[in-house]
């Protein structure tokens, strides 16, 4: 029913940054945030979800601190930081485009 | 660097982080109604694998951690433990293939690179002149030129002198008589090699006169071991060799003598300042000179040919064709090791490098048995970067125990070489172990262990895990993989060829110098010196003395032949003469190419010796009625100047007026030591005339060394008491000569042992993986009807063709390299057929029983077995 589309590891930060754009949240968060506006399209892997978090946050695009989450024990709360604004922006329009030429590709040769 | 300690911290994070991840997800599943266990479970599964993401978390945050290091290394320890065949012969080919090398590469860098252990050692420089001996060339500088060249110089801040022989024993008389090694050197000796005595003075000039004052300088370690160290040492009169010499200082510790000789003390060179080239009992220095300053060895050298110009005008004649030689001390020291450091380089040079391939072949096999194991950890997560991290971990955990067994065996290796080198080896005191060179072996080991080593991982990656899984247990490593070690063992194979054709021509080096051609027979022969120096021995007590000795000898119990003789039959006797015939013209002088060497001996000397009479017969009773009237020559001396006519009845050696009539040929000994051929030798039979300071006698007895020496010793306290005597078996004297080149023998074979052992088991192993992973085809052929013996004798030509073309390849090798042996050997030729063609059928025959088990195992796979197999 589902299908499962491979994320590309790129593809995820650019998911990850889009979603935090609405304010700082935890993992789980993260992760249900990105299943849901896919519409369940998108799930993604903790064991891959994780890494990228703590990859984003020593590339300096996020930043984390601890605060009291609704289990009523400490998460990790990520949050963009003005760099990592700077880069979503950048891997917007460079999605943009791809999508673009792929579209382009695929489009049936014209006689 | 320092996030390595912030690492536990975050370790902590990451666990809590994930926690409470699951926490959520368990409260969100709680709140659409699950149970709390129910939701705990769904919550795991959801999660998937903690640890993995943990891991994958922990090595985006970086941390390259001292504990990820520890891990691994805990990791690689099991893992080697588990395999404890593998660790240990890798472990084994990696430390004796470190060791030799290192400890070789010490040894040369010692010979050849460490400058001398002296204060501004490049300015030391040997001067010589060489003259072409019987026995090979000799440098060394006439005492007349010696003495002008010291005072005319302008290039040399001082110019010292060292008896050319180096190195005679001299006698401490007393209450205990004991030897002492002794050299003279010259007053301007220590200061050339800017050494200063610790305790007493330096030579002073006058000493140097043969009638001055006498005195002596003591080493270290005789004052230590003779003197016990008494401080009051200084001015103690010593009776060396009957005469009264003044102890004037002791050296440092730190002193080396610029030879291998072990010497316990230095007494003045008897410098006589009237000697003149035409005196035919001139001496022969060995010199060295400090030079100036600045000065090159070239403008040394420059200026002592103008002064040898000068000093040889008197009598040319001495010195044509006698090159003069100036060169670095050093250069001189290392000069006749530099062919046998080389050998040796060259001999663990193929050690190490049968040891890396092993060790590769080793890894190979390893990892290939591993692909599984590989193949599953990359399915489950593992990334490449991680799984190539804990592999180089266990390569450089076996590096490092293998290295470290090395350096335990290169401290044993280089004081056993100390001890039993027998002076094959210069400068072996100051050698020891050097880390650089152990640094080098080590580090090629890595890099070879790393190459091969990571080969698999190379192939590792790309393994599919379906396939993996599906093979026989035994992982993938197809042809190419097999291709490679096939051609490491080849390549051990050869090596190893080389090796055992080194050691093999050195055993008969060995064998031929002890058997061949003695001449003599060397069982149950004793050699007794009785020196007699000094002043208070008159011409008739020595006589007496002389014949008391001999009566106690043929006294004791046992004595079959007992001989006064001034030589023995692996030694010349008083010195070389010239050779002159009656019917001949007399010879020029310095006519150094046609002498005779001189022994004086009574008339039981061949039976002592047990030489075959050729011609004629030895000295009788008649002949000692009439002293210095007859004389006997040895074959070589027949040969040599009586070729195709009898000598017998020729009158010979009357330079002095007095000829002596040839009455016997006497067969050859190894009158130049056991390498050498033999010398002419004459033998006359007027003792009274030697003027040789000890009294030698040759007896044959069937009593022991040791009961002779004490029945000898008791006698001659009796009635001449203080008197030294030392007795000492011949075949011993010959297992001296023979230390060095026995030595060579024993390193090399140890080496080709070794090298040996390595190949054939790693014949062994491929051949046994071989069969292992052929398993179910050979079944199958089995089961289809092959014959066991045809299975044997396939896998006996596959380990058949490995060999033949290791053991051609190693045979053609070891043809074209075995010629620089030449210096070495004595008896055998290097290209002695004989020689290679065994070590090539002996080698063929291991290795072929070393295939003999695979194949077995091989021959006897049930079918049925081997298809059930997974």
């Amino acid at each position: 029913m589902n299908q499962r589309i491979e994320l590309m590891q790129g593809t995820l930060d650019l998911l990850v940054l889009q979603v935090l754009q609405w304010g700082p949240q935890h993992g789980h968060g993260i992760g249900q945030a990105i299943r849901q506006r896919s519409e369940d399209a998108l799930q993604v892997e903790h064991g891959s979800l994780y890494p990228a978090l703590h990859r984003l946050e020593r590339q300096g695009w996020l930043e984390s601190e601890w605060r009291m989450s609704e289990a009523n024990r400490r998460a990790r709360y990520y949050k963009l930081t003005p760099k990592g604004r700077r880069q979503l922006v950048a891997e917007q329009s460079q999605w943009k485009q791809l999508v673009r030429a792929v579209a382009r590709t695929m489009k049936p040769v014209k006689e | 660097m320092w996030r390595m300690f912030r690492k536990r911290v975050d370790d902590a994070d990451i666990e809590e982080e994930l926690s409470a991840h699951l926490a959520i997800e368990v409260k969100q599943l709680m709140d659409l109604g699950m149970e709390r266990e129910e939701a705990v479970r769904e919550a795991q599964r959801r999660f998937g694998n903690q640890a993995l993401t943990m891991e994958a978390a922990r090595e985006a945050r970086g941390f390259a951690g001292a504990a990820r290091l520890w891990q691994d290394v805990a990791y690689a320890v099991r893992m080697l433990r588990r395999a404890p065949a593998f660790t240990v012969a890798a472990g084994l080919s990696l430390a004796l293939g470190i060791a030799a090398a290192s400890a070789v590469l010490s040894i040369a860098d010692t010979v050849f690179l460490r400058p001398l252990p002296y204060k501004d050692a490049r300015q030391l420089a040997w001067v010589g002149v060489r003259f072409k001996m019987m026995n090979g060339p000799m440098e060394f500088v006439p005492s007349p030129d010696y003495i002008a060249w010291r005072r005319d110089n302008r290039v040399f801040q001082s110019l010292a002198a060292m008896q050319a022989n180096m190195g005679g024993t001299i006698y401490l008389n007393g209450p205990e008589p004991a030897e002492a090694r002794v050299v003279r050197v010259s007053a301007s000796f220590l200061d050339t090699l800017d050494v200063a005595p610790t305790l007493g003075r330096n030579f002073q000039p006058e000493e140097e006169s043969p009638n001055g004052p006498k005195a002596a300088i003591l080493t270290d370690s005789f004052w230590r071991d003779h003197f016990h160290a008494q401080l009051d040492v200084m001015g103690k009169v010593v009776s060396l060799d009957g005469q009264g010499v003044t102890i004037v200082g002791v050296l440092p510790p730190s002193f080396v003598f610029p030879a291998d000789a072990k010497i316990d003390l230095l007494i003045p060179l008897a410098v006589n300042p009237a000697a003149s080239h035409h005196d035919r009992t001139m001496s022969t220095f060995a010199v060295i000179g400090r030079m100036k300053p600045g000065v090159t060895i070239a403008q040394a050298r420059a200026n002592v040919r103008q002064l040898l110009d000068a000093t040889s005008a008197d009598l040319p004649d001495l010195f044509r064709n006698r090159p003069l030689v100036v060169k670095p001390l050093q250069e001189h020291r290392a000069g006749e090791a530099r062919t046998l450091v080389l050998i040796l380089i060259a001999a663990a040079a193929c050690l190490l490098a049968i040891a890396c391939a092993n060790v590769a072949n080793l890894l190979l096999a390893r990892w290939a048995a591993r692909g599984r194991e590989l193949a599953v950890r990359a399915a489950i997560g593992a990334s490449r970067g991680r799984m190539a991290r804990q592999l180089f971990t266990e390569i450089a955990l076996l590096v490092t125990l293998g290295g470290a067994a090395a350096m335990a065996l290169v401290t044993v290796a280089l004081h056993g070489f100390a001890h039993f080198a027998g002076g094959e080896l210069p400068r072996l005191n100051e050698t020891s172990a050097d880390y650089r060179v152990f640094g080098l072996a080590l580090l090629v080991c890595l890099a070879t262990a790393l190459v091969f080593g990571g080969l698999p991982l190379a192939r590792a990656g790309r393994v599919d895990l379906l396939e993996a899984l599906q093979q026989s247990g035994r992982g993938g490593s197809a042809g190419g993989g097999q291709l490679l070690r096939r051609a490491l063992i080849a390549a051990e194979v050869a090596l190893s060829v080389v090796l055992l054709s080194g050691a093999a021509l050195l055993m008969e080096t060995l064998w031929h110098m002890r058997n061949d051609h003695l001449g003599f027979l060397p069982e149950h022969l004793l050699t007794v010196e009785v020196p007699v120096r000094g002043p208070r021995a008159d011409k008739a007590a020595r006589e007496a003395l002389a014949a008391d000795v001999t009566g106690y000898l043929r006294r004791i119990p046992g004595a079959q032949a007992v001989s006064r003789t001034e030589c023995t039959p692996i030694s010349g006797g008083s010195g070389l003469r010239t050779f002159s015939r009656s019917d001949r013209p007399m010879p020029t002088a310095f006519n150094l190419n046609s002498d005779v060497a001189l022994c004086r001996a009574d008339d039981e000397y061949a039976k002592a010796a047990g030489t075959r009479v050729l011609q004629g017969r030895f000295f009788n009773q008649d002949d000692l009625a009439h002293p210095d009237t007859t004389a006997v020559i040895n074959e070589a001396a027949a040969h040599l100047y009586f070729p195709g006519e009898n000598p017998l009845g020729v009158k010979i050696l009357g330079q002095q007026g007095n000829w002596r009539k040839v009455v016997g040929v006497i067969a050859d000994s190894k009158n130049q030591g056991l390498k050498q051929a033999p010398l002419p030798e004459a033998f006359l039979n007027n003792l009274e005339a030697s003027d040789l300071p000890d009294f030698r006698f040759l007896v044959r007895t069937l009593a022991d060394e040791g009961t002779v020496a004490q029945e000898l010793r008791t006698a001659i306290r009796r009635e001449h008491p203080g008197q030294f005597v030392k007795v000492q078996s011949l075949n011993e004297e010959m297992g001296e000569m023979s230390a060095g080149p026995r030595f060579n023998m024993i390193l090399i074979s140890g080496f080709a042992g070794i090298a040996l052992l390595m190949a054939i088991i790693g014949v062994y192993g491929v051949l046994a993986f071989s069969v292992a992973q052929r398993r179910r085809e050979i079944g199958i052929r089995m089961a289809l009807g092959a014959a066991p013996r045809g299975v044997l004798a396939q896998v006996m030509r596959e380990s058949a063709a490995l060999v033949a073309i290791g053991a051609a390849a190693g045979l053609a090798t070891s043809l074209a390299l075995s010629r620089y042996l030449v210096s070495l050997l004595y008896g055998v030729k290097p290209g002695d057929a004989r020689t290679h063609a065994a070590v090539v059928i002996g080698l063929v025959l291991a290795a072929s029983a070393a295939s003999l088990g695979p194949a077995r195992r091989a021959s006897n796979i049930d079918p049925a077995v081997a298809l059930r197999e997974e």
